[in-house]
C-alpha cells in the first residue's frame, strides 16, 4: 500500500453558535488516491476540507500531513496550507489580477520565486488546464468553467501535495461543468493526491478510489467506487436516489 | 458578482453636470462676483477725545470703586489731580498736594497711592481727601508704586539702580510709613511693576530685567528674558492671571510668558507686521484686560489694541486735532476705559480702542481692479498653503484611515494571541504588564491631587488634567490586562459577576484600540482638536525642536523649511490628516467588508500570511472600490482645512480675513476665497474621478457584475 499522506482521527467540530457540523470522523489518504467525499447539503463536508486546510480549528481530534499532526498552535500554518492545494465552489479568484498573476500570487510571495521562474511555472500549470490563451484576462471576463481551471492552476502551481475540492462545479451552469470535470479527471489519471467533494455522483464512481459517504457529521459508508453502484446502507441508497431526483428536476429546469 | 458600492453618497452632483452647464455656472459666479458693488466701510476711531481742563502731561491713571460708583484719577505733572465719576464725561480739578510732578499711582480696594518724582509718597481717598505716607530718601530716581493689601504696609516703590522699596508695617498708628529696602539680585533702572494678587508680582526694566516674586516683594528671582530683548529697556508689564503675562519694550517688542512662575518668556511674532518681533514704534505702556486682549499706548499719537496676545497687532486711529504721547490706561473692563497722555489729553473707548467700522464707502478698494492688485497675491499664498496642507493631510489621512481599518478588522483576540504560548510566559508578562499599568495608574491619579483643587471642580478633575486622565485610563486598562494574563490557566474561562457573564478573551486589542482612536476623534469638534494639537501638545514646535536636536537648524528654504519651516503647518496636517483618518477608516472598514471573505481563504489556502493576504488580496480590491466615498472624505478635508486659521496658519481662510482687514471689501474677498476653495475641490473630485477610471477592473466594484 502506498504512503499515506493525509490521515484524519476523530475529527469534531462544534461551532460557535453550538452547531456540531462534524462528529467524529476519521479517514486517510493516500499517496496518488483520489477520495470522494459526498453526502447532503448541511452534512459536513465543507467543515471537514477547511479543518483540513486549517482554515477553522476542529474542535477535537487529529490531522496528519505525511505523519506529522498539522492542528497543534506550533505547527507552521502557512506552510501547511501551501502544502495542501484548495479550490473552492465559488472560484475565489483574486478578481484585481490577471489570470497569469493569479496563479503566480503563491509561488512569488510564499515560495519566494523570481517574476520569470513563477510566471514559467504558471504557464505550465495553465497549460495543463488549457487556459493559455486567457492569461491576460481579468477573471471578470472569464467563463464560470474557465475561471475554475484557472482556480485549479492556481493550486497546482503551488504544487501541493493533496489538492482539496470543495463542490468544484455546483456553481458552474451544466454546459461548463464537462471541462472542469475533465480537467479534474486528468489529474487523477497523473497521480495526484486529492480529495473532492462533488455531487456529480457519475463523476465521483468513474473517478474517485475511494467514496466517503458523510450524513450527519458522520460516515455513514466509505469503500471503493463500487459501493455507488452497490450501496450497503439505507441512508447512502436513499441519498443516491435523491440526487437522482435532483438530476431530472434540475434538467427540467434547465429545459423550460 | 452584483454590483456593489460603499457607504456614502457623493457630497456634491457636480459631477453629474455636463461640462458646458459647469463653465456656464462657473462663469456666472464669476460675474455676481466682479460687478458686484463695492460696499465698503469707513473706520472711525474707537477713541472720544474727553475735556480734562488741564495742558498738563497726565502720567498715570487709576481706578477705584465706592458703593458702587467707580472713580477714575488721573494725576500728571506739578502735582495735577482729576478725578470723574461719570465714567470720563466731566473732569474735577482737585487741589494739590504737592508740586512735584505725580509719576505713579496705584490702588486697591478704596484707596488710591500715588509717588510723586521728589520720592514722597500719599494715600488718597474716595472724597479726594489725603494722607502723606512719608518720603522715600533716596539719591536714585524712582519710576513706579504699588500696593497689594489694605491698609499702608502694602506698598512697593521701585527706582533706578535696582532699588526697590517697601513700607515697613511696624508703625500702624503713625502715618508716615517707614521704608525699607527688599532685597534684590540685579541694579539696573526698573521701570514698571505690577501684581497679580498680594503675593505673585513682577518687575520690569532696562536690559530686559525680569523680576519674580512669590511672597509679596520680599525677595525677588531674576527671570531670563528673550535673547533678543536682553539689551532692551522692558517699559511695561501686566499680570492677568498665573498664565498670562505680558511685557513690552520701549521700542515695541512684546514678551509674553504662559508658564505659571513667569519662567519663561517668549518674544511674540507679530503676524500683523510680516512676523516682525517689535512693533517698530516707541511704546509707554501696555495694559492687559484680557487673557489674550492687550492695549498698547506709546509715543507720537501711537495706540493699538491686539485680541490675540499680539499675533495681530491693530494700530488706533486717533481722534482729529488730538496729538500726544500716551502713558497710561485705565480701564474699567475690558473693552471700557481711558487713556492718558502729554498735554492734558484724556480719551474715552468703550471698544478695546478698536476702530469702529463706518458703512459708507472708501474711495481705496472700490473698483475691483484695485481690490484685485491689491489682494491676488496674498490670495495665492492662501492657495498655495492650502493646497500645501491639503496634499499632505490627505496623503496622512489615508495612511491612518488603511492603518486603522486593517487593525479594526484585525481578528486576533486575547485568547489567540496567548494560546499556545507557555504559561510562565504569558503570567510573566502578565505581572510586568500589572506593574507598568498600576504605576501608569497611579501617576495619573497623583496628577489630581497634585492640582489641589477641593470645590466643585473636584468633579471635572479627570477631565481638566488630560494627561493624568490619559495615564489614569491606560493605567487601568493595562492592569487589567496584566491580571488576566496572570490568571490564565489555558482554559480561557468566563468573568461571572452574578448574572452577567464577560468574555475577556473574546476582546480583540487592536480594534478595541482603533475604536478608542476613532470614537475619540469623531466626537470631538475639529475646531478643538487644531487648538488642542497646535496649543496643547505644541506638536509643530515640538516636531521643530526634534529636527532641530537631530539634524540641524531648519534652514530659509528648501525642502526642511518646506515641511518645517512653520510650526502651525506641522500642527495642520497632523489635525487633517488624524482626523480626517478617523473618517476616512470607516470608509476603509466598509470597503475591506464588502469582499467576500472567500478571497481571504483563498489568500490563506495558498500559504500566504493574514497581512501577507491584506496586502496582496484585500487592500488592492478594497481601495478601489472604496476611491469614490474616500474621495467625499477627501473634499471634506479640503472644507475642514479653513479651521487651521485658529492657529494662525496662512491658509485661504485666514488670508481672506487679512485682505478685508485692509480693503474692508467683505463681498469681494470672501467671494474670491470661496471661488478658490471651489477650484481646489472641483479639481480633486476631476482627479479621483480619473483615477478610478484608470483603477477599474472588470469584475470589481461599481462597474457591475461578472
Ligand atoms: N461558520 C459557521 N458557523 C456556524 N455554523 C456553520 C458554519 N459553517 C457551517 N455551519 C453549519 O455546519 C453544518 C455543516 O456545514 P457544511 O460543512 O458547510 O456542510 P456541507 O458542506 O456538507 O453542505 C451546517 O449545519 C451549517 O449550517
Ligand atoms: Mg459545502
Amino acid at each position: 500500500m502506498a504512503d499515506v499522506v493525509l490521515s484524519i482521527l476523530d475529527l469534531e467540530k462544534i461551532y460557535p453558535g453550538g452547531v456540531h457540523a462534524v462528529r467524529g470522523i476519521s479517514f486517510d489518504v493516500h499517496e496518488g488516491e483520489s477520495v470522494a467525499i459526498i453526502g447532503s447539503s448541511g452534512s459536513g463536508k465543507s467543515t471537514v476540507l477547511r479543518c483540513i486546510n486549517r482554515l477553522i480549528e476542529p474542535t477535537k481530534g487529529v490531522i496528519e500531513l505525511r505523519g506529522k499532526q498539522i492542528n497543534t498552535p506550533n505547527a507552521d500554518v502557512n506552510n501547511v496550507r501551501s502544502r495542501i492545494g484548495m479550490v473552492f465552489q465559488s472560484f475565489e479568484l483574486f478578481a484585481h489580477l490577471k489570470v497569469l498573476d493569479n496563479v503566480t500570487l503563491g509561488l512569488r510571495h510564499v515560495r519566494g520565486m523570481s517574476k520569470s521562474d513563477a510566471e514559467k511555472v504558471a504557464i505550465e500549470v495553465l497549460e495543463r488546464v488549457d487556459m493559455l490563451e486567457r492569461i491576460n484576462a481579468y477573471p471578470g471576463n472569464l467563463s464560470g468553467g474557465q475561471k475554475q481551471r484557472v482556480a485549479i492552476a492556481r493550486a497546482l502551481a503551488m504544487k501541493p501535495e493533496v489538492i482539496l475540492f470543495d463542490e468544484p462545479t455546483s456553481a458552474l451552469d451544466p454546459e461548463l461543468i464537462g471541462s472542469v470535470l475533465q480537467t479534474i479527471r486528468g489529474l487523477a489519471d497523473e497521480g495526484m493526491t486529492m480529495v473532492i467533494v462533488t455531487h456529480e455522483i457519475s463523476f465521483a464512481r468513474d473517478v474517485a478510489d475511494r467514496i466517503v459517504y458523510l450524513d450527519n457529521g458522520k460516515v455513514a459508508e466509505e469503500g471503493p467506487s463500487s459501493i455507488i453502484n452497490e450501496p450497503k446502507t439505507d441512508r447512502l441508497k436513499k441519498f443516491l436516489s435523491s440526487m437522482h431526483e435532483d438530476k431530472i428536476i434540475e434538467n427540467v429546469k434547465k429545459e423550460s | 458578482m452584483a454590483a456593489r458600492r460603499v457607504g456614502v453618497e457623493r457630497i456634491f452632483s457636480w459631477s453629474a453636470l455636463d461640462e458646458k452647464t459647469r463653465v456656464g455656472l462657473l462663469v456666472c459666479i464669476f460675474l455676481m462676483v466682479a460687478v458686484a458693488p463695492a460696499i465698503g466701510q469707513s473706520i472711525e476711531s474707537g477713541w472720544e477725545f474727553r475735556e480734562s481742563g488741564t495742558e498738563q502731561n497726565l502720567n498715570t491713571a487709576v481706578i477705584v470703586e465706592h458703593d458702587n460708583t467707580k472713580t477714575i484719577w488721573v494725576f500728571g505733572n506739578q502735582g495735577t489731580m482729576l478725578s470723574s465719576n461719570d465714567l470720563g464725561n466731566n473732569w474735577q480739578l482737585h487741589e494739590k498736594i504737592t508740586d512735584s510732578n505725580i509719576i505713579a499711582s496705584d490702588s486697591y480696594a478704596e484707596n488710591v497711592v500715588i509717588l510723586s518724582s521728589d520720592g514722597g509718597v500719599f494715600v488718597i481717598s474716595e472724597n479726594g481727601s489725603w494722607t502723606y505716607l512719608g518720603k522715600i530718601d533716596s539719591t536714585n530716581e524712582l519710576t513706579d508704586i504699588t500696593i497689594i493689601s489694605e491698609g499702608k504696609s502694602g506698598i512697593i516703590v521701585i527706582g533706578d539702580n535696582g532699588n526697590i522699596w517697601k513700607s515697613s508695617s511696624s508703625s500702624t498708628d503713625d502715618d508716615v510709613l517707614e521704608w525699607y529696602q527688599a532685597s534684590n539680585p540685579l541694579d539696573s533702572k526698573l521701570l514698571d511693576i505690577a501684581f497679580l494678587d498680594n503675593e505673585k508680582g513682577i518687575i520690569v526694566g532696562e536690559e530686559g530685567t525680569i523680576l519674580y516674586t512669590e511672597d509679596g516683594g520680599q525677595s525677588w528671582d531674576f527671570r531670563e528674558s528673550p535673547e533678543e530683548t536682553r539689551n532692551s529697556d522692558l517699559v511695561s508689564v501686566g499680570f492677568y492671571n498665573p498664565f498670562r503675562m505680558f511685557a513690552v519694550s520701549s521700542e515695541g517688542q512684546i514678551l509674553s510668558s504662559t508658564t505659571e512662575g513667569a519662567i519663561n518668556w517668549n518674544l511674540v511674532e507679530i503676524e500683523s507686521h510680516g512676523y516682525d518681533t517689535s512693533l517698530g514704534r516707541s511704546i509707554n505702556s501696555i495694559e492687559v484686560v484680557s487673557a489674550s486682549i492687550i492695549l498698547f499706548a506709546g509715543s507720537n499719537n501711537y495706540l493699538s489694541v491686539s485680541l490675540d496676545g499680539g499675533n495681530i497687532v491693530e494700530t488706533n486711529l486717533i481722534p482729529q486735532d488730538v496729538f500726544s504721547s500716551f502713558n497710561d490706561h485705565a480701564m474699567i473692563d475690558y473693552q471700557k476705559g481711558i487713556v492718558v497722555g502729554d498735554n492734558g489729553v484724556i480719551l474715552w473707548t468703550d471698544t478695546s480702542g478698536k476702530n469702529n467700522l463706518v458703512g459708507f464707502e472708501i474711495p481705496d478698494y472700490n473698483n475691483f481692479g484695485d481690490f484685485v492688485e491689491y489682494s491676488d497675491d496674498m490670495l495665492l499664498d492662501g492657495f498655495k498653503a492650502t493646497v500645501k496642507i491639503v496634499g499632505f493631510g490627505i496623503l496622512f489621512g489615508f495612511i491612518i484611515g488603511v492603518l486603522l481599518a486593517m487593525l479594526k478588522t484585525a481578528p486576533a483576540t486575547l485568547k489567540s494571541l496567548i494560546e499556545g504560548k507557555p504559561s510562565i510566559i504569558v503570567r510573566l508578562v502578565g505581572g510586568g504588564l500589572s506593574i507598568t499599568g498600576i504605576y501608569l495608574f497611579w501617576n495619573g491619579f497623583r496628577g489630581f491631587s497634585e492640582l489641589q483643587l477641593n470645590g466643585i471642580e473636584y468633579i471635572f478633575t479627570p477631565v481638566g488634567d488630560p494627561h493624568g486622565f490619559a495615564l489614569f485610563g491606560i493605567g487601568i486598562t493595562i492592569t487589567f490586562l496584566g491580571i488576566l494574563f496572570i490568571s490564565s490557566d489555558g482554559k480561557f474561562s468566563k468573568i461571572k459577576l452574578g448574572p452577567l457573564t464577560f468574555d475577556p478573551w473574546k476582546i480583540r486589542p487592536l480594534n478595541s484600540i482603533a475604536t478608542v482612536y476613532t470614537d475619540f476623534f469623531r466626537n470631538t469638534p475639529l475646531i478643538v482638536q487644531f487648538m488642542f494639537i497646535h496649543f496643547g501638545l505644541s506638536l509643530g514646535m515640538e516636531a521643530q525642536a526634534v529636527y532641530e536636536n537631530i539634524i540641524g537648524p531648519i534652514g530659509n528654504d528648501g525642502v526642511d523649511y518646506f515641511l518645517l519651516g512653520e510650526s502651525a503647518f506641522i500642527s495642520a496636517i497632523f489635525t487633517l490628516g488624524l482626523n480626517s483618518g478617523a473618517y476616512q477608516c470607516e470608509t476603509i472598514r466598509g470597503a475591506i467588508s464588502a469582499i467576500p471573505s472567500g478571497q481571504m481563504e483563498a489568500g490563506r489556502s495558498i500559504g500566504l500570511t493574514y497581512l501577507g493576504t491584506m496586502k496582496l488580496v484585500i487592500m488592492p480590491q478594497a481601495i478601489r472600490i472604496c476611491i469614490p466615498p474616500i474621495g467625499n472624505e477627501m473634499v471634506n478635508l479640503v472644507l475642514n482645512s479653513s479651521l487651521a486659521m485658529v492657529i494662525g496658519y496662512a491658509e485661504l481662510s485666514r488670508q481672506g480675513r487679512l485682505i478685508i482687514a485692509v480693503t474692508f471689501q467683505v463681498f469681494w474677498a470672501w467671494g474670491m476665497v470661496m471661488i478658490s476653495y471651489f477650484v481646489v475641490t472641483w479639481t480633486l473630485a476631476l482627479l479621483l474621478r480619473r483615477l478610478e477610471e484608470k483603477t477599474r477592473i472588470p469584475g470589481l466594484g461599481i462597474s457591475g457584475g461578472s
